[in-house]
């Protein structure tokens, strides 16, 4: 695990993996590990697909800034609520508005993800979460 | 007896490869080259799942699997959309148009949907 890995409003739980994002290569092992991840923790297929979707999005925006990052996986546990984190370093959005920030997050990736926010301490970090539901299959 | 898959693809390489990765996992694959084609199949002769691309001619992957999902003869099977179509916009609607996975046409393709296939019981 990163130290950089945020420790914010939610337990962490496994699993907590990390991708290096160098490249657009590297979007697909996002979206592969983002897959698995969401698997683990017992997401449905359908859903596997969208929060892989949002995962590959978030990465994919932050390489078009033309920086090298991290995106972080961790599961995470809410008063018996289970649901997986995307988060990645946003340092270049740094002197941003927060709120322009977060409009155009939500309207890139809000419809794929329950939860998009900015945690501003120590870093500037963005981080997405869904949580589990009843499965449907 | 293997379960029989339809495939909707209109690149007949794709179809070639995507049909010898499911018949690789036992399964029996019938293919259609475009939507129309492919929904008078799965209505005359329903089959286990339906894999599915999105970029059809006359009538898109999302399109037929609406109709699919829609129909009673045909809305309990599962589909799966493979596509190169990644984007975040594609995926949701992908699902919103009914589908039980969306997979990208990428490295990594053959084990999610080998997974996916456990996952709805296709492949035991």
């Amino acid at each position: 695990m990163s130290d950089k890995h945020i420790a914010h409003r939610y337990k962490m739980r496994p699993p907590v993996l990390s991708v290096r994002v160098e490249d657009s290569m590297d979007i697909m092992i996002v979206r592969d590990t983002t897959r698995r991840a969401a698997g683990l923790i017992g997401f449905a297929p359908s859903h596997r697909a969208q929060i892989a979707g949002a995962a590959a999005a978030l990465a994919e925006l932050v390489l078009k800034t033309g920086e090298v990052h991290t995106i972080h996986l961790s599961g995470v546990l809410d008063e018996g609520k289970h649901g997986l984190q995307i988060s990645s370093e946003a340092s270049w959005l740094t002197g941003v508005s927060v709120n322009n920030i977060l409009v155009a997050l939500k309207s890139k990736m809000g419809d794929l993800v329950d939860e998009v926010y900015l945690e501003e301490s120590p870093r500037l970090t963005i981080a997405m979460v869904t949580w589990l539901r009843e499965r449907t299959g | 007896m293997p379960k029989e898959v339809l495939l909707v693809e209109d690149s007949k390489t794709q179809a070639a490869q995507i049909k010898a990765t499911l018949e690789g996992f036992g399964l029996q694959v019938r293919v259609a080259y475009d939507g129309p084609d492919g929904l008078r199949e799965a209505m005359e002769n329903p089959p286990a799942l339906v894999v599915l691309d999105v970029k059809l001619p006359t009538m898109d992957g999302f399109q037929v699997c609406r109709r699919l999902k829609r129909h009673p003869a045909t809305q309990h099977i599962p589909i799966i959309i493979l596509t190169e179509k990644s984007g975040p916009k594609e995926t949701l609607s992908g699902l919103q148009a009914g589908a039980d996975d969306y997979i990208p046409k990428d490295i990594f393709a053959s084990e999610h949907l080998i997974d996916t296939l456990h996952e709805l019981g296709v492949l035991e």
